[in-house]
């Protein structure tokens, strides 16, 4: 059977949990296993946010470090927690949104630049692939919505796509919120085709998303 | 049977349903708060749910219930074992005629905060039989089996999961079509000799009743098969203990060392107390070597020294004890396979030899990868945007400054709850935080000791409620010079919006709002005082008030002692923006504003961040500060702190931008 370890990031807000609850939901549909562990925190508070999701697994739920096939960080920051939870060769799906804390705000700490922490996710083996939120789509007026768009993104990798057929993720959004189905699907299949793509190192493409381009 | 998605705490909500329970009490604490709320979420007609004031109340009325022949539930986190143990020993002694099940959610690791106990130590303590779920289809089945266990034997039993269950979700089947009444026979038994502890042969009694109930529950657990015990079917004479969430891990550990599940004798242990002594006397037979996988406390690991001792058996044990496994924190797959690999490297036995790759690394922790430069930066959690307790703790900042005084003279006791944020940036403001209720009480003794400087005590409303009460009515008994805030946003909060006695009464269901300010006034404080935390210069000044008495009263000793209390009330932001109560927003005049980032500096508010301003070419301008309509409540505290006055009122400055 075929197994995705998904490890999920952000603050606080961003609805980092819902892209989780979503896959859960989608493998519940197709009798896929699926665990899912928020930890969460205070996090309504702009704390970070992490999702553990263990796609065709039985067993533990947790996600042991430097296991995950595949790691969402929806906050630039946020995504060099990646270093300590991806496995080598693994992919960081990054949705280079920032989100200051106060500490950044004031000039006490230094907020890295997007390059810094690419070169800094690639110089440990990890495939990188990057959103930039400007590039969303507009829909019926708004941006396209930044977790369906990471959602569709994830839904295009090759690991999760070998278990969790895409169709079926968006089948289970449109459900989700009936009245928002035809903005989501924009929003979706824009993080879907990959347009957006902009990755490290430069070959990734090809290998990360082949099945499910193909 | 119907399958759905359930975290571990809801497992244990549809178990006890399943099991017909009639009364579940409990109060919120994380990790454990989503069984009782999921519970509350569902329509119960002839049961009662309720969050009572404290886990002490809880489980009383849960007893209460199990005494007269129901089957009863009462959940909390661990440290509510803390609260609730002082009963809880009376009822072991006693025993229960109704199935009584204390589900605790124990937190290794500390994901929420506070002690990182055991509560299976407070099992040993009471002689009580303890359940451990892995998964929560686990749960799912085990709290039934509990309800069985207590009512077979007539004790209490602990269902207790941990973090890494609790709040996981996965799929549970669920058995509706098997649900019996909660309705049973009503037992009204009149019996001094087992309800009441006033008499030592009475005592003695119960504690003799008391351990022939734990031994019978040792035999329903073994005849029960819920302990499962598989000798390997090789030589290699290794033993595994597991128990509880490590359970679920095992597998995968195996495989992850490249050991064949035969290859090792294990033990999975689904009842940790009792100790299982005869299947433990069988694993001992079969190993030499035998490591034991437990969180926190080695309960599992000294008992089963004990058998060896009892035993004569010689042969080596690699738990917590001797260091092979933490007795901190999570026990996952990385930690049993440096078990395995640590435990076996020194073993003759012939698993050494069988998988070199990942049984020979020098067991040794790997290095963490990330090097300080690479971290991500810290975000310190602070109140939400809007939050009343902001203009709080900026009023209590105002008033020591006032008075002449620093933060770091002035002691200013916390307490459990979002109030503790004030310990944070940008407040800084408070010093302690122990148990429910006893910023009240410590802030008491610091008086006591003869501090030069006014003492500050802070409290939520329900904490308050929970454990307050008491160290207030002391404080007033004995004239102690001291300034109490009542922070009271109507919810508990910081564990997800529970209802708490001091709720409005549209949130109380068949229950009634319970009158803070009465509560207060009745106790008769030497000062009361009412105020809305958004109202920074009424709010200071009546802390300043408070201050004042205490300064006087330290230069003299006629002058009037006593407390005075500061209730500042507003509903908390969150929940006022759900009812759509409308305050007003904040905008940025972005041509004044000239980012002197004041106004983060000093509310830390996090719907502060920057943004360009337009220059009108598209080309991006100068930084300045911006308002995230999204997260803005309008408290309005940052517009007060804005020396250009570049923050204002949306709608005084000509709406949105």
């Amino acid at each position: 059977m075929n197994a995705c370890d998904v490890v999920l990031l952000g603050v606080g807000g961003q609805g980092v949990l819902t892209v989780a609850d979503l896959l859960t939901r989608s493998a519940f549909w197709i009798d896929v296993s699926a665990s899912l562990v928020p930890t969460k925190g205070m996090a309504q508070r702009g704390g970070a946010v992490k999702a553990e999701l263990r796609l065709g697994r039985a067993g533990g739920a947790r996600i042991a470090p430097r296991t995950a096939d595949i790691v969402l960080a929806m906050e630039r920051s946020e995504a060099l927690r990646a270093l300590d939870l991806a496995r080598p060769g693994g992919t960081v799906l990054l949705y280079d949104h920032v989100w200051l804390p106060a500490g950044a705000l004031l000039g006490r700490d230094e907020y890295p630049s997007r390059e810094r922490v690419v070169e800094r996710l690639v110089d440990s083996a990890l495939r990188v692939r990057w959103i930039d939120p400007a590039t969303r789509p507009t829909v019926a007026g708004w941006p396209a919505t930044a977790n369906i768009v990471c959602l569709g993104a994830l839904c295009a990798c090759w690991q999760l796509a070998a278990i969790l057929d895409p169709e079926i993720v968006e089948r289970v959004v449109r459900d989700r919120w009936p009245k928002a189905a035809e903005a989501n699907a924009a929003a979706f299949q824009f993080g879907f085709s990959g347009s957006w793509t902009q990755q490290l190192p430069a070959d990734g493409r090809s290998e990360e998303t082949r099945d499910a381009v193909g | 049977m119907p399958r759905l998605i359930l975290t571990g705490n809801e497992a244990v909500a549809r178990g006890a349903l399943c099991a017909g329970v009639k009364v579940a009490t409990g109060y919120p604490g994380t990790p454990s708060t989503g069984c009782l709320a999921h519970l509350l979420s569902l329509d119960l007609p002839g049961r009662h749910v309720e969050w009572s004031a404290n886990e002490k109340v809880a489980l009383e009325i849960a007893a209460g219930a199990a005494w007269a022949g129901q089957r009863a539930l009462v959940t909390m986190k661990m440290t509510g074992v803390n609260v609730a143990y002082d009963a809880l020993i009376s009822f072991a002694y006693s025993g229960t005629n109704g199935g009584l099940v204390i589900y605790v959610a124990d937190d290794p690791g500390v994901s929420a905060g506070m002690a990182e106990q055991d509560t299976r130590g407070f099992a040993e303590m009471s002689g009580l039989a303890v359940l451990e779920p892995a998964t929560p289809a686990d749960a799912y089945r085990l709290v039934r089996e509990a309800f069985e266990l207590s009512e077979a034997v007539g004790a209490p039993v602990f269902l207790r999961s941990t973090t890494a269950v609790a709040l996981t979700h996965a799929p549970v089947s669920i058995d509706d079509t098997d649900k019996p009444s909660p309705d049973r026979p009503l037992v009204l038994e009149k019996d001094i000799a087992r309800y009441t502890k006033a008499g030592s042969a009475i005592c003695i009694t119960q504690h003799q009743a008391l351990l022939r109930r734990l031994d019978a529950a040792g035999r329903w657990i073994a005849d029960r098969g819920l302990n499962v015990l598989r000798l390997s079917k090789t030589d290699t004479r290794v033993g595994l203990i597991v128990g509880g969430a490590v359970r679920a891990c095992l597998d995968e550990a195996l495989d992850a060392a490249r050991i064949e599940r035969d290859s090792v004798s294990v033990l999975e242990l689904a009842a940790s107390l009792p100790f299982p002594d005869e299947l433990a006397v069988r694993l001992l037979a079969a190993c030499d070597t035998v490591i034991v996988a437990e969180e926190l406390e080695p309960y599992v690991e000294r008992a089963l020294y004990v058998l060896a001792q009892r035993t004569g058996w010689n042969g080596r044990i690699a738990g917590t004890l001797d260091g092979t496994f933490e007795r901190t924190g999570e026990i996952g797959v990385p930690e049993i396979v440096r078990g395995l690999s640590s435990a076996v490297r020194s073993d003759s036995s012939g698993l050494a030899g069988r998988s070199p790759e990942v049984i020979s690394p020098n067991g040794e922790r790997p290095e963490a990868v990330l090097s300080s430069t690479g971290r991500p930066i810290p975000r310190p959690i602070t109140v939400c945007a809007g939050c009343p307790h902001r203009g709080t703790y900026l009023a209590i900042e105002r008033a020591i400054r006032d008075a002449g005084l620093s933060k770091d003279e002035v002691v200013v006791t916390g307490d459990i709850g979002c109030t503790i944020l004030g310990m944070n940036p940008p407040f800084d403001l408070l010093w302690t935080e122990v148990s429910m209720g006893s910023s009240v009480s410590l802030a008491q003794g610091y008086a006591h000791a003869g501090v030069k400087t006014p003492v500050i005590a802070t409290i939520g409303d329900s904490t308050f409620f929970h454990g307050g009460i008491p160290g207030l009515i002391n404080a007033i008994q004995h004239r102690t010079p001291l300034t109490l805030v009542v922070m009271d946003n109507g919810w508990t909060s910081m564990t997800g919006m529970q209802v708490n006695p001091g709720t409005a009464d549209a949130y109380q269901n068949e229950g009634r709002r319970v009158d803070l300010e009465a509560v207060l006034r009745g106790l008769g404080p030497d000062v009361l005082e009412i105020v809305d935390p958004y109202d920074l210069e009424a709010t200071s000044a009546a802390v300043l008030r408070g201050l004042q008495r205490s300064v006087d009263r330290l230069k003299d000793s006629d002058s009037a002692a006593g407390v005075s209390v500061i209730l500042a009330q507003r509903e908390c932001a969150i929940q006022a923006r759900r009812w759509g109560v409308a305050e007003r927003r904040v905008v940025v005049n972005p041509e004044a504003c000239i980012l002197c980032r004041r106004c983060v500096q000093v509310t830390g508010c996090p719907a502060l961040g920057l943004s360009f301003a337009e220059t009108g070419d598209g080309s991006p301008g100068r930084q300045v500060i911006a308002v995230d309509p999204a997260l803005c409540n309008g408290c309005g505290l940052c517009v007060s702190f804005c020396p250009p006055q570049a923050l204002g009122w949306a709608d005084t400055r000509g709406g949105d931008r």
